[in-house]
């Protein structure tokens, strides 16, 4: 048995199994009649949902629209997050003012700003974006700030040694040694600019987007279209962990590997 | 370097590490109280000038009224009820179905070859997106929050038990077989304990993802619930129950993590003694 599962294509096999189980239970639950047939979709009716979406443009606005604003958000958020953490570490007077705010603040969950945001700003494109900033800010401050507080004193030493102006300190030292956290804080706010958009953009639905699609075909009862809504969005994730990881592993390259 | 317990996959959306702002010594002390304070009181005096209409901004004096009349009414605690309610029920569901599923594709090459890659596709998908498939099928009512919350619940749960499991060194395995135990004991009294730490991780984790994701499930359809009670206060323009919402929603997930890194501390005390 175990050898036959050392085979990689008896594995891929063997994997294959569950979906396609699942598929089949699927397509004939929903062509038969009866009352669930209502809410699934067969299997057909979802390629010309893709098909349908693909060819008018839809589905590549979504997508764009999408990625968009999680880029976009996670670019401001993160940077304000970074830059915010990074002051707080140098400045004990900037920590002990903001630091106990902010760590009351981040206690909130992201989404429990949306009502708050939606008040202030109107349920707009705009509104989603500050939600999805918001969402990206807190893991990027967090993480800075440990990764700049705590670098270990010996590299500190080295630098006060080679007498180190502040700025040296800083570019030489401080960040080379906060990285890993920082990329670490900069992948959780990646994600969760990701969750933040496709959030904000299916309790809102301002603006275009793959949320947008969701919550309108959920109005409309059109279990194709959530279907290959959710697939894309599967993938899409998919493919920003892998860059992550990649990124990851290019900039860290000088660390020792961890087990 | 024992950084085995981290979920591979997971780490990626995993939350924030302990916060690393903590004030250092006695001065700190007071300023750590003394500037939410002072922002209160700037807060306070800011809506007192008249600056801001109360449709924009009211006084946290108003807030904390608001909590209060709320709160001897009964209706907070209807409100926070509920959602603790669906919490429970469906961390419960979704943890006993993380633990056995995840257990099993540790132990079980065969299941693990069987199930991982669509458990691994399923995972890419943000909780947030099988909102509206659920709501199809389950209707907006009670069965689909829990639901929600046993799936933010699971996958998390799933991957750490797993990375608990592989994480068990194989001589202990091979300890037990040379004392011939039997399936149940090598589950309670290898699997469990070496895997505790790990899995604790991983439900807070998820504890504090189910809470997000049924806070925004609230949000969307429900009669009930702290995600209710604001998505109310917003619809009907009344910021002081919006307010409270977010005050109370922060202080829930601000004790549910406290509470679950309290455990967690405990329960891994032995690794170190």
């Amino acid at each position: 048995m175990n050898r036959l599962l050392a085979n990689r294509s008896i594995r891929l096999v063997i994997g294959l199994v569950a979906p396609a189980i699942l598929l089949a239970w699927w397509q004939w639950f929903a062509t038969t009649p009866g009352a669930s047939a209502v809410a699934l979709a067969p299997l057909g009716s979802v390629g010309s949902a893709f098909l349908e979406l693909a060819n008018n443009g839809t589905l590549l606005g979504d997508i764009t629209a999408t990625l968009g604003r999680a880029f976009t958000g996670f670019a401001i958020g993160a940077s304000l997050g970074v830059a915010t953490g990074t002051a707080m570490a140098v400045l004990p007077l900037l920590n002990r003012v903001l630091g106990p705010l902010l760590n009351g603040l981040r206690q909130v969950p992201m989404i429990g700003w949306l009502p708050l945001i939606g008040l202030w700003f109107g349920t707009g494109e705009g509104s989603e974006l500050i939600v999805v900033c918001l969402g990206a800010f807190f893991p990027a401050m967090l993480n800075t700030h440990a990764g700049v507080a705590n670098v270990e004193q010996r590299y500190l030493d080295v630098g006060e040694i080679f007498r180190f102006t502040a700025t040296q300190r800083f570019v030489r030292i401080l960040l080379p040694a906060a990285m890993p956290l920082i990329l670490t804080g900069l992948t959780q706010s990646l994600a969760f600019a990701w969750i933040g958009t496709l959030a904000s953009e299916l309790l809102m639905g301002a603006g275009g987007g793959l949320g947008v699609t969701l919550q309108t075909a959920q109005i409309q009862q059109r279990l194709d279209v959530i279907l290959v809504t959710v697939a894309i969005t599967a993938v899409l994730g998919f493919a920003i962990n892998q860059i992550i990881a990649r990124v990851r592993r290019e900039v860290l390259r000088w660390q020792p590997v961890q087990y | 370097m024992a950084s085995r317990a981290v979920p591979a996959v997971g780490s990626t959306l995993g939350t924030a590490p302990a916060p690393g702002i903590k004030a250092a010594g006695d001065r700190s002390r007071w300023s750590a109280v003394a500037a939410p304070l002072s922002l209160l009181a700037a807060w306070q005096l800011a809506c007192m000038s008249g600056v801001f209409p109360s449709q924009v901004l009211v006084p946290p004096s108003e807030v904390v009224r608001t909590l209060w009349q709320m709160a001897a009414s009964g209706e907070l605690r209807m409100h926070v009820g509920d959602s603790l309610y669906r919490l429970t029920i469906g961390f419960v569901i979704g943890g006993f179905a993380g633990l056995a599923f995840g257990a099993t594709i540790a132990l079980s090459r065969l299941a693990e070859a069987a199930f991982s890659p669509l458990f691994l596709t399923l995972w890419q998908v943000p909780v947030i997106a099988f909102v509206p498939t659920m709501v199809l099928f389950l209707g907006i009512n009670e069965p689909f929050k829990i639901a929600v919350v046993a799936i933010a619940a699971f996958f998390p749960i799933a991957l750490a038990t797993f990375d608990g499991v592989r994480g068990v060194p194989k001589a202990w395995f091979e300890v037990a077989k040379v004392y011939r135990t039997r399936l149940p004991d090598l589950v309670w009294r290898i699997l469990v304990p070496a895997t505790i730490p790990s899995v604790l991780t991983g439900l807070r984790i998820s504890l504090t993802r189910a809470w997000i994701v049924l806070v925004a499930a609230e949000l969307l359809a429900a009669d009930s619930g702290i995600g209710q009670m604001m998505e109310m206060g917003r619809q009907l323009f009344q910021l002081d129950v919006v307010l409270a919402g977010v005050v109370v929603s922060g202080l829930i997930g601000f004790a549910l993590d406290r509470g679950a890194r309290e455990i967690e501390r405990r329960a891994s005390k032995w690794r170190t003694a």
